[in-house]
């Protein structure tokens, strides 16, 4: 391997990371504090990215404009579906699965029916490519990486530091302690999806920009997510952005030595032998 | 309800029974009424994905929302397959084979699975269902990969002397009904295994596992065996799949089939026992109906799904049963549903 591919990985590791992190932050969130395994949040991701990609081409809006925009009402959306599809079964976790698949099979054939599923590619946030000795980078694997770990920065700030933030955090120890401290939970529970849902829409229109958008581009990122948030653990917030770089490192370095099958293959096999040593994660607590 | 049985309940068994021989008769006719092959081929489809769903219930018995399923139909699909391609062994071997091997390839995974419960199964068995399905796309050489695998054998004519030869490759009917009797002939398996001894151990271990061990039921071991004949007929449905399709590609063993098992038995009803068949004959079926309309099936199918959750609590067999309550004033009384 040479110096250049050497930068180039670690480049990629950082940039796919803050990516996938951004996702299943918001993944863990939902799973930690209202305690579902939110299969949409992937679909959702995927929703930002296409609205995104049509304020910017169909509109003509600024592209940060529409960035902004495509992670609002993204995070309208969550609201919405914390309202009116989570809160009515959050006891029932049959129910959960089915609703939340549901959404995945509607909000992708709507995408499907109103867009289409050819493969399309939101235009350059920042058009052109640095170089940095013998290293090129494009812009947009930058802006991805900056903008992603900004985000993440202020997101674990507004957890850590905050009082809303503190509540989401006595919610996921204990929720009926949490109630009972006087907590308000179902604000708590819409205001959690809301974000974590913007936080997916932002990584899903960086990723349309920086590879490519497809109304099934959810369903990979899914099985990212999932793994994330088991590496981390359950009840482990910090612990996703351990586990976030270990699999972004793993997913931009193996594909150098081995094929991309092989590659989910390794991945997947972590996960599961790390599950069944260690079925709290890395950095959770006993459940 | 295993040893003594109160006149009542048998006399409720034997209107179950009838019950199910009245459709399987009405099952018979189809091919009567039309030849059609696009009609018995989704009559086809449906069954398979019956009998795969029905052992996915079996699984569920027992407490373990397995989200591998697809991929073990896809292990029985690809072993009966390569067997009968390579090898040249007739299918009607194969096939058997085919669920022997996903049965121990089940046992063997399942074995370390059986240490962690609730959701922390579900997502390992998940993982094991995306590992399986990367295993295929690594093993290029024999699976096909991405390409798929074609020339598949088709289930290889039966003639015996005296009467007419039965080819399985002319037209969809002999298919027809050897998948009807198939699927007949699991079901009755499930539902004698289910309420047998070992079916009770594993609702026991579903509503309270510290409960049923306390009482001398071996829990790791009871559910190893739920694992396991789940997959059993999950690598037979997936053989008969192989053999009847005759091209296999690993997509259709992926995420998302493992998942629409999942919710063709919980939508059905995941509290009874031909919930899974209700429901595969709902998602299959009906999604066929508005074909033309294509892009606009999975509409249908998330709002089936839908209409489940917020007006059938029970899933679709829930309603038959609430129903019969009503009917008769006697039915059963509903057991809250304890799948999770």
């Amino acid at each position: 391997m040479t110096p250049e591919t050497a930068v180039q990985t670690v480049a990629n590791t950082l940039m796919l990371s803050a990516m996938y992190i951004l996702v299943a932050l918001g993944f863990a969130l939902l799973m930690n504090i209202l305690g579902i395994l939110n299969f949409a949040h992937a679909a959702i991701y995927m929703m930002g990215g296409y609205i995104c990609f049509e304020l910017i081409t169909l509109a003509g809006v600024n592209h940060w404009a529409a960035l902004l925009i495509a992670a609002v009402s993204v995070g309208l959306l969550g609201f919405f579906i914390e309202r009116f599809f989570f809160r009515p079964f959050l006891k029932n976790m049959n129910n959960i699965v089915i609703i939340t698949l549901a959404l995945i099979v509607i909000l992708e054939a709507t995408v499907n029916v109103t867009v289409g599923s050819f493969i399309r590619r939101i235009p350059s946030f920042v058009p052109g490519a640095f170089r940095f000795g013998n290293v090129s980078l494009s812009g947009d694997r930058i802006a991805a990486f900056v903008i992603g770990s900004l985000l993440l920065l202020a997101a674990f700030l507004f957890i850590r530091k905050t009082r809303t933030g503190m509540q989401m955090l006595a919610i996921a120890q204990d929720p009926e302690a949490a109630e009972l401290q006087g907590i308000h939970t179902r604000r708590i529970f819409a205001l959690t999806t809301a974000i974590g849902c913007a936080l997916a829409g932002v990584s899903g229109s960086l990723m349309g920009a920086v590879l490519s958008l497809s109304p099934f581009m959810g369903d990979y990122m899914l099985v990212k997510a999932i793994e994330i948030v088991i590496l981390a653990g359950i009840g482990s917030i910090g612990g996703v952005l351990i586990g976030g770089l270990i699999l972004g490192a793993l997913d931009a370095s193996l594909p150098l030595f081995i094929g991309g099958s092989a590659t989910d293959l390794i991945g997947l096999c972590i996960v599961i032998v790390l599950l069944l040593f260690r079925p709290q994660g890395l950095f959770g607590h006993e459940a | 309800m295993t040893a003594r049985r109160s006149p009542n309940s048998k006399r409720k068994e034997a209107k179950k029974l009838l019950a199910a021989l009245a459709v399987v008769v009405l099952l018979c006719l189809l091919p009567f009424s039309t030849t059609s092959p696009y009609y018995l081929h989704t009559f086809i489809i449906t069954f398979i994905y019956v009998i795969s769903a029905a052992s996915l219930r079996t699984i569920l018995l027992s407490g373990q929302i397995s989200i591998a399923h697809g991929a073990f139909m896809g292990v029985g699909a690809y072993a009966s397959a390569i067997l009968a391609k390579e090898l040249d062994w007739s299918p009607w071997l194969t096939m058997p084979i085919g669920g022997i091997l996903a049965m121990a390839f089940g046992a063997t995974t399942g074995y370390p699975l059986t240490r962690v419960r609730a959701i922390y199964f579900s997502m390992v068995s998940l993982f094991l269902g995306l590992a399986i399905v990367a295993l295929m796309g690594v093993l290029q050489g024999i699976t096909g990969g991405d390409i798929g695998m074609i020339d598949i054998p088709p289930l290889s004519t039966i003639a015996i002397r005296g009467l007419p030869a039965v080819d399985f490759g002319a037209s969809k009917v002999p298919s027809y009904y050897f998948f009807l009797i198939l699927t007949f002939v699991v079901l009755l398996i499930l539902y004698r295994i289910e309420h047998s001894h070992v079916g009770m151990s594993w609702k026991a271990i579903a509503q309270s596992y510290m409960v049923a061990s306390s009482v001398g039921v071996n829990e790791s071991g009871q559910r190893l065996l739920a694992f396991a004949v789940g997959c059993f007929f999950a690598g037979i449905a997936g053989a008969g799949y192989a053999h009847y399709n005759m091209v296999l590609t690993r997509s259709s063993f992926g995420f998302l089939p493992s998942i629409n098992l999942l919710i063709y038995v919980l939508v059905g009803g995941a509290g009874s026992f031909i919930g899974p068949v209700v429901g595969t004959a709902v998602l299959v079926i009906v999604p066929e109906v508005f074909r033309s309309l294509k892009a606009f099936v999975p509409f249908v199918f998330g709002g089936i799904m839908l209409f489940v959750v917020f007006f059938m609590r029970q899933g679709i067999a829930g309603l038959f049963k609430q129903l019969s309550v009503k009917l008769s004033g006697t039915g059963e009384k509903e057991m809250p549903s304890r799948a999770a």
